[in-house]
């Protein structure tokens, strides 16, 4: 029962695509139709098929990149119409030309279908898959797709013939709804490591730029000027900057058809004719403009739920644990803590003033790994795990559980350890030296170094 | 020729190259990312070694020039259209054209628009009417600054060089070049400035190789033997001796620090030996700046011997100073200030700085013009029998189309009445 309640968000996404695209592409709705049931149920079958064949980040990294490319054509898309609006003669209009043939509309309602399906599946994993698994999923598939479209076609009848959308504003919906759709799965979601990555690409930035122009480090610079520059290296940046890639694309459509030109009335000599005219076009343009400003608003709801996922994340309290004489830290396999249920297990290591905070973990491939609570980059917030993955509690990032245990971008830190038959043994002075390392690093840039 | 020219000027400004060049380059940075989290650093890396991607580069400057040139034919053309001096009003540079099979009185209309705000001009058979300042001059500033950016960046990834250098209080300027005239004095000073909260000024004496006396601040950054003077950190130089019972016939060297701020450590390693000496300055008393040791130049060492990993005894020498314990001694007789120093060699640096100020000059002219004064032009242009008329905004475009229209009304009305 649970599955149909976690089923919601998509099922409503899918009927917001194809209403959308039936609006957008209203001179063949037929075709719309019929591709976009038959993507959303190629989506489905071909998800799930490959989410069985390669369980892992794989998969989801294969359904996340068409996530991703559909983001940036839409980013490409509406560059490309503000760029036109200001009325500028560049032939670059030729994919609009082309969304609007019989193929065009097929081509795009199918891979509109095949992402929203692909993100369904998504849900569905875990469940084994035969030969009359898949037959039985692409028929109920079939059946939702089709009933989904219904109700789509029988709400497009009821808005109103003026109600037209531009072919940016459809896109915009579409990737918005597809986006929202696909926030509610961790592991899909886009706006968290986009997040992160502009973090680390305006603190790099920020480092280039001052080393170009030769500005002079933080030792000569007042305290308060610091302040403001190391505010660029924080993770509100990072989410500041984030929801500035997320939210441009459909801002920018919307400014387009706002700053469209009107017709041209100068060759009309009644006034009261020239006036009427001008106040259609700018009736139609504000039609035109509602559902750019709708994928705002569902853009929004997405980038809430990645920042405030409605998941419970396994962050046990971390065991205190100490060294013996030999400066070995010894823990062991089974007893109060079983180190290979595949769950992370957080333990706490004082010695003097420092203190460390690392974790232990099967990973899915069977592999033992001893890693500090903290990553390279960002500020010792912890990890939490979740849905085949650990999550970076300061910049949200999720690390799939195949890949804990290898250095290298919002990873935690992994620590050398020995594995014995049925203890683990971590050197107490490496792990002190590598929490020392790593968080020396991270407040720096917390503190705006560079 | 002169075809072949303008055909140039037109393909190299066109509107698509600048947006697709940085699309393209946008690509490839997020593309880079799947595969190191250091991609800003990997892309200039790419770029300075693909002829491929510096040329792409370098597309961005050569659009901004061309746009110069092809906007400033377009806002020439428009005053000499304005000014009657062209006979073709060529409609296409106007946002509205339209013909109007009449030929009515110019000094009515004249007074008309002039009671609107327009200052008018009257030729033979022209009249132009317009009010506002063109926003041309802060879009050539515009485009001039970003001309100078991103051939700044061009040339900044393609050749910038960095060497670094320990320049030392008393010794020879150690420049990428060989070595330059003496640095007489190291100063650190408290500023009052509202960015910098200190200044640093190394003063060099005249070299044998022709450079005269030169003092090197902060910012902007001077410039010695093509290179940029360019201090990075603050640390010392060092000359200490060290005996040991096991090592009678002692060790004496001279080493580099990197000590700031207080408490930092550094280590000297004796060579041949299994002692290790850990320096760090001693922190000042509490509220007193951190740096006053450096200023005044009087530096006291903390030190840490180590015998293999195990500690042997810590205490502290001032410079000049020594330590004496249980046949063991150090001595510290000379320690002098130090600046770690990068001496760049990176032209596009100066087209960065104009750029910035090319940008800011734009962006401080262009605010109020187009907030306040925002230019808006109509041309009337007489035929015996057909009136021609243009008219273009780059602000208040709806008032001025009304005003416009009115008067074309008002010639149409001439016509009705004629």
């Amino acid at each position: 029962m649970a599955i149909f309640f976690k089923l919601i968000p998509h099922v409503l996404s899918w009927v917001g695509i194809v209403l959308v695209l039936l609006r957008g592409l209203s001179g063949h709705r037929s075709v719309v139709t019929a591709a976009s049931m038959a993507g959303f149920v190629i989506g489905v079958v071909g998800a799930f098929i490959l989410l069985g064949s390669f369980p892992g980040s794989f998969s989801f990294g294969i359904i996340k990149s068409a996530l991703g490319v559909s983001f940036l054509l839409l980013w490409g898309v509406s560059v490309a119409t503000i760029y036109l609006s200001t009325g500028r003669r560049a032939a670059i209009s030729g994919g609009g030309r082309f969304v609007n043939t019989k193929l065009g509309a097929g081509v795009v309602s199918g891979l509109a279908g095949i992402v929203a399906g692909a993100v369904c599946a998504c849900r569905l994993t875990g469940t084994g898959g035969n030969a009359l698994a898949v037959v039985l999923l692409a028929l109920a598939a079939g059946a939702l797709a089709y009933a989904l479209v219904f109700a789509a076609r029988a709400v497009d009848r009821l808005l109103p013939a003026s109600f037209t959308v531009s072919m940016s504003g459809m896109l915009a919906a579409v990737v918005a709804l597809l986006l929202f759709s696909s926030s509610s799965i961790l592991r899909l979601d886009l706006f968290s490591p986009l997040s992160m990555k502009v973090m680390k690409g305006v603190h790099d930035f920020v480092h280039q730029f001052m080393e170009s122009i030769l500005i002079p480090d933080h030792l000569f610079v007042r305290p308060v000027v610091w302040k403001y520059i190391g505010f660029l290296f924080g993770k509100e940046v990072g989410f500041w900057g984030g929801m500035v890639i997320w939210f441009t694309p459909a801002v920018l459509i919307a400014m387009a058809i706002h700053f469209e030109r009107l017709p041209s009335v100068a060759h009309i000599r009644q006034g009261a004719q020239r006036r009427r005219l001008l106040a259609a076009a700018i009736r139609v343009q504000r039609f035109r403009l509602v559902i750019p400003v709708l994928s705002l608003v569902i853009f929004s709801a997405a980038a809430y739920q990645s920042s405030f996922p409605s998941v419970e994340y396994w962050d046990p309290k971390p065991l205190p644990v100490s060294a013996s004489q030999a400066g070995e830290i010894v823990i062991p396999k089974k007893g109060d803590v079983n180190l290979e249920d595949g769950k992370l297990h957080k333990y706490l290591f004082k010695q003097g003033d420092s203190e460390v905070r690392f974790f232990v973990l099967m990973t899915p491939a069977g592999k033992l790994t001893v890693d500090l609570d903290a990553c390279a980059i960002c500020k010792p917030d912890g990890y939490g795990q979740a849905e085949g993955s650990v999550i970076c509690y300061y910049c949200k990032t999720l690390i799939p559980l195949e890949t804990v245990g290898r250095v290298g971008g919002c990873n935690p830190v992994p620590v050398p350890f020995t594995e014995k038959a049925d203890t683990v043994v971590v050197d107490g002075m490496t792990l002190l030296n590598s929490w020392s390392a790593t968080v020396k690093a991270t407040a720096r840039v917390k503190e705006g170094g560079k | 020729m002169k075809r072949l020219l303008l055909a140039m000027v037109k393909a190299g400004s066109s509107w698509t190259i600048t947006p697709l060049v940085i699309g393209l380059f946008f690509l490839i940075y997020i593309g880079i990312a799947f595969f190191t989290d250091e991609t800003l650093i990997a892309l200039m890396a790419f770029t300075r070694k693909s002829i491929i991607l510096a040329a792409l580069l370098a597309l961005i400057p050569l659009n901004s020039a061309f746009r110069i040139l092809r906007e400033t034919g377009t806002y020439l053309t428009i005053r000499r259209v304005l000014s009657g001096k062209k006979a073709d009003v060529m409609p296409e540079l106007f946002d509205d054209a339209v013909e109007l099979p009449a030929s009515p009185s110019i000094t009515e209309l004249e007074s008309r628009l002039a009671a609107e705000g327009y200052r008018t001009r009257r030729s033979e058979n022209t009249l132009a009417a317009w009010r506002g300042i063109s926003a041309f001059p802060v879009r050539a500033l515009f485009l001039a600054g970003t001309f100078c950016l991103f051939t700044g960046i061009l040339v900044s990834v393609t050749t910038r060089t960095s060497q670094r250098r320990m320049v030392i209080e008393g010794e020879p300027l150690p420049t990428p070049e060989g070595t330059g005239g003496t640095v007489d004095r190291i100063a650190l000073a408290n500023s009052s400035g509202s960015i910098l909260s200190r200044t640093l000024t190394m003063e060099v004496a005249p070299s044998g190789s022709g450079y005269g006396k030169s003092v090197f601040g902060l910012y902007p950054p001077s410039l010695y033997g093509g290179f940029f003077v360019y201090p990075r950190y603050l640390g010392i130089a060092l000359h200490f001796s060290f005996f040991a019972p096991d090592m009678p016939s002692g060790y004496e060297t001279h080493c580099t620090l990197n000590t700031y701020p207080p408490g930092k450590e550094d280590n000297a390693i004796i060579p041949d030996s299994p002692y290790r000496i850990i320096f760090s300055i001693q922190e000042p008393d509490a509220g007193s700046d951190r740096y006053t040791s450096y200023m005044t130049g009087n530096i006291t060492l903390r030190f840490k011997l180590l015998k293999g990993k195990e500690i042997l005894f810590t205490g502290s020498a001032p410079g000049g100073g020594k330590f004496v314990r249980d046949g063991y001694r150090l001595a510290l007789p000379d320690i002098r200030r130090l600046v770690v120093t990068d001496f760049i060699r990176d032209y596009g640096v100066l087209f960065i700085w104009w750029s910035a100020l090319l940008f800011g000059a734009a962006i401080c002219i262009w605010l109020p013009i187009r907030v306040f004064f925002p230019r808006r032009e109509m041309v009337f242009r007489y035929e015996p029998d057909a009136t021609r008329a243009c008219s273009r905004a780059e602000g208040g475009s709806r008032k001025h189309a009304g005003v416009f229209h009115e008067a074309l009304d008002l010639v149409d009305a001439r016509k009705t009445e004629g």
